[in-house]
């Protein structure tokens, strides 16, 4: 066991300030949409929903060349190595307190279905969400230039929504992950504070 | 142009009471009423400085100039007329040319908009039907009683209607002025058209104050900021021709043929005939936020800055049932009113209902009202209302937007046979025909288009009708402007408003119940998985 700093001050800041802007997007957003939230009202939530997405592309640039800079984009390649292990633990091994399949390394912290899961999330989710909002945004430009129908904006809409409630699904799936550590905070602790033990004869050095 | 106060001067006896007050019981209070009485500050918009600006608009002082010292007959506007044209001797050939005066407006190339047509509505009908010595008295010359009227006789225009600023100037039934109006004083103090010049009229269509347009009414000469936040004393304390610019008596801003708020603006007042849309003054992107100014491309100013119309004192008139018109008690017509002392039933008009702080209804509109004339074959739809003037318009449209209007419903006689509407002769004594003297809808209809020259088959029975009056005047301060969610929620203010899709109107309920059922299984998925791990961990 030695502890380590497995997360960097960056990647923390940037986790934080994506989680934060990501949940108030979801709060101003369904408040938009008309889903029964009344937080900031309307037009606050419209400008705040707005001023967030720009905020959030600009954070997201940021850590692009955070990853591209580092070599960390690595930690996302997928691999099966594992994944059945990963699946199996987590459907009957948790229960009966099996160790972890997968052993956290720094150059390797992220566990066959983390690396799909974020993957699937910054390749898929993100982008989907970043165009189909642009999309939204100047639809009237648009329609207006393209010749579109004004009705065709429920596709975009329900694009957008689906993708919505998507990431409110995985941001309850993720956060009851982080509860599967060695304890239930474990790894909300290492993603504050950058720390971790982790065993030295980690998979990575195996392979 | 101050307006000549109405109200009478405190009496002595109260003055002393107030000047008591003030200096020995609540200088305080009073102090800071003083200050609120101010005027506001010379600047952009303020009364001040609008009325500063006006005072120069004149270059001459009629007071001045023999001719108008008269002495004029009583009552003989057209000398009057005469005297005026010694000077400005274009003046009267430039209002024939007007619809103030021809009645008649033509749109599209074609003639026939106007009073004086076969153009029809749902308030007092069409006045062509032997009516027109009486609403003659709106009209801007003398002796206009029928089809025989001089419309090329110079003498016959009225100057002083437009230009009186005594407030001392009245006319009477085709159009004569009051034999009471001292003529000589009132030509002597001529000046440019106020408020209260246009509102003798503009204010008082459909024959009551406030009861046709319901953005106008007398309410507005006094109007507290609130309810029209450019024509109060309280805001810009601007007067009509502010914005309705002139051009050789041609005024801007004509219901029938200029569309109220086109793409091709003029860019700064005067840089053509129309001064009429927001834009002139305010710029095309007057808002801070880029959302708000990109509503500019489909929604007319107006449909957020005019919250509700009727929002002075008075009610104007939303529904006027002639079928039930002609209930007599004794054989004599009679009146019911409502609390506020409102005509809830007369007999000379049948059922009608009267409404304050009235919400608009929207539509996509062009500028282009389909006006239904008398001479228009009608076809009753299904749902037994005929619209008779339908806004033109539609997202596609680029020259459409969304647009508010004052909603007018009732019913009106049409000739069964002919499928027309028809003129009836209303206004008339006893055993003149008119209806209102003698209650017989078929001798009055029948005399009615008989004057009009129209053919009626002897056969008329009653019609639901409704007509769209745009809204564009009692713009509210920008505070009272309406929140998003008015429109931007499922039962909105646009809830019926068609073509494309809104915002917080149109959102897939379907959708909702998928992205909810998601969250629900996984909040499933993870609650399941937890509390097998948690009974374990205790075992």
């Amino acid at each position: 066991m030695r502890r380590v700093v497995l997360y960097e001050t960056f990647e923390r800041l940037w986790h934080w300030a994506q989680a934060v802007m990501i949940i108030l997007m979801m709060l101003t957003g369904f408040e938009i949409r008309g889903l029964g939230i009344h937080l900031f009202g309307f037009q606050s939530a419209v400008s705040l929903h707005n001023i967030l997405a720009i905020a959030l592309i600009t954070l997201i640039v940021f850590a692009i060349f955070w990853h591209v800079t580092t070599g960390e984009w690595r930690q996302y390649i997928p691999t099966r190595k594992f994944l059945r292990e990963m699946v199996a633990f987590y459907l009957t091994g948790i229960f009966k307190g099996a160790p972890h399949p997968v052993k956290k390394h720094r150059m390797a912290k992220l566990n066959p279905l983390q690396r799909l899961a974020y993957l699937g999330f910054k390749v898929l989710i993100l982008p989907v969400q970043a165009t189909t909002g642009a999309l939204y945004y100047f639809y009237p430009n648009l329609q207006h230039a393209m010749g579109w129908s004004p009705s065709s904006l429920w596709v975009v809409a329900v694009v957008h929504v689906l993708g919505a409630f998507g990431l409110v699904a995985f941001l309850i799936g993720h956060v009851y992950l982080t509860t599967t550590g060695h304890t239930p905070l474990t790894n909300i602790k290492a993603m504050i504070t950058g720390w971790e033990d982790i065993q030295d004869d980690a998979y990575f050095e195996e392979s | 142009m101050h307006h000549k106060s109405r109200t009478r001067a405190h009496s002595w006896l109260s003055r002393m009471y107030l000047a008591v007050l003030c200096h020995m019981v609540i200088p305080l209070t009073m102090a800071q009423a003083q200050q609120a009485n101010q005027p506001a500050p010379p600047g952009h918009g303020s009364f001040t400085a609008v009325h500063a600006a006006k005072g120069r608009r004149l270059t001459a002082d009629h007071s001045k100039f023999l001719i108008l010292k008269g002495p004029f007959k009583e009552g003989d506007g057209p000398a009057v007329t005469r005297a005026c044209l010694t000077c400005h001797t274009k003046a009267a050939q430039q209002v024939m040319a007007t619809s103030h005066w021809t009645w008649n407006a033509s749109k599209d190339g074609k003639d026939g908009y106007g009073k004086a047509t076969s153009l029809v509505n749902n308030y007092c009908i069409s006045i062509i039907g032997g009516n027109t010595e009486g609403c003659a008295r709106c009209h801007a010359g003398y002796g206009l009683k029928n089809k025989d009227f001089d419309f090329t006789r110079q003498e016959s225009v009225d100057c002083l209607v437009c230009h009186d600023t005594t407030g001392d100037y009245e006319k009477e039934k085709g159009g004569w002025p009051n034999p009471a109006v001292p003529l000589a004083e009132v030509a002597q103090k001529v000046g440019a058209p106020t408020n209260r010049n246009c509102g003798v009229c503009h204010f008082f269509g459909g024959g009551g104050d406030a009861t046709k347009h319901g953005d106008l009414d007398d309410t507005i000469l006094k109007a507290p900021r609130l309810e029209d936040v450019h024509m109060s004393k309280q805001g810009a304390g601007m007067d009509c021709v502010d914005c309705h610019v002139s051009d050789a008596h041609q005024l801007g801003g004509p219901n029938y043929v200029i569309p109220a708020d086109r793409r091709e603006q003029s860019k700064f007042p005067g840089e053509n005939l129309s001064r009429m849309s927001c834009a002139s003054c305010h710029s095309d992107s007057p808002h801070k936020s880029y959302i708000l100014n990109r509503h500019y491309q489909k929604v007319a100013c107006q449909t957020c800055h005019i919250p509700a119309f009727a929002r002075g004192t008075l009610p104007t008139n939303t529904y006027w049932d002639w079928a039930t018109a002609g209930r007599l008690k004794n054989g004599r017509g009679y009146k019911e009113e409502d609390a506020n002392g409102f005509e809830t039933y007369n007999s000379i008009h049948g059922e009608m209902v009267w409404q304050r702080n009235v919400k608009p209804t929207y539509e996509w509109y062009n500028g282009n009202l389909q006006f239904l004339r008398l001479t228009d074959t009608i076809t009753i739809p299904a749902s037994g209302k005929v619209v008779l003037n339908p806004a033109a318009g539609s997202y596609a449209d680029p020259n459409a937007k969304i647009w508010p209007f004052k909603f007018h419903e009732g019913s009106q006689p049409y000739d069964t046979v002919l499928n027309r509407f028809v003129a009836p002769y209303t206004s008339g004594p006893k055993g003149s025909g008119a209806f209102w003297g003698d209650w017989n809808w078929d001798v009055a209809i029948r005399m009615g288009m008989e004057t009009a020259g129209l053919p009626y088959s002897g056969k008329y029975g009653f019609v639901k009708t409704s007509m769209l009056w745009p809204i564009t005047h009692m713009v509210a301060p920008k505070e009272q402007a309406l929140n998003c969610v008015e429109c931007h929620s499922r039962n909105g203010r646009l809830a019926n408003v068609p073509g494309f899709y809104l915002i917080g109107r149109d959102r897939g309920t379907g959708i909702d119940k998928i992205g909810i059922g998601m969250v629900l299984l996984t909040l499933l998925g993870v609650g399941i998985h937890g509390y097998i791990r948690y009974t374990n961990v205790r075992h």
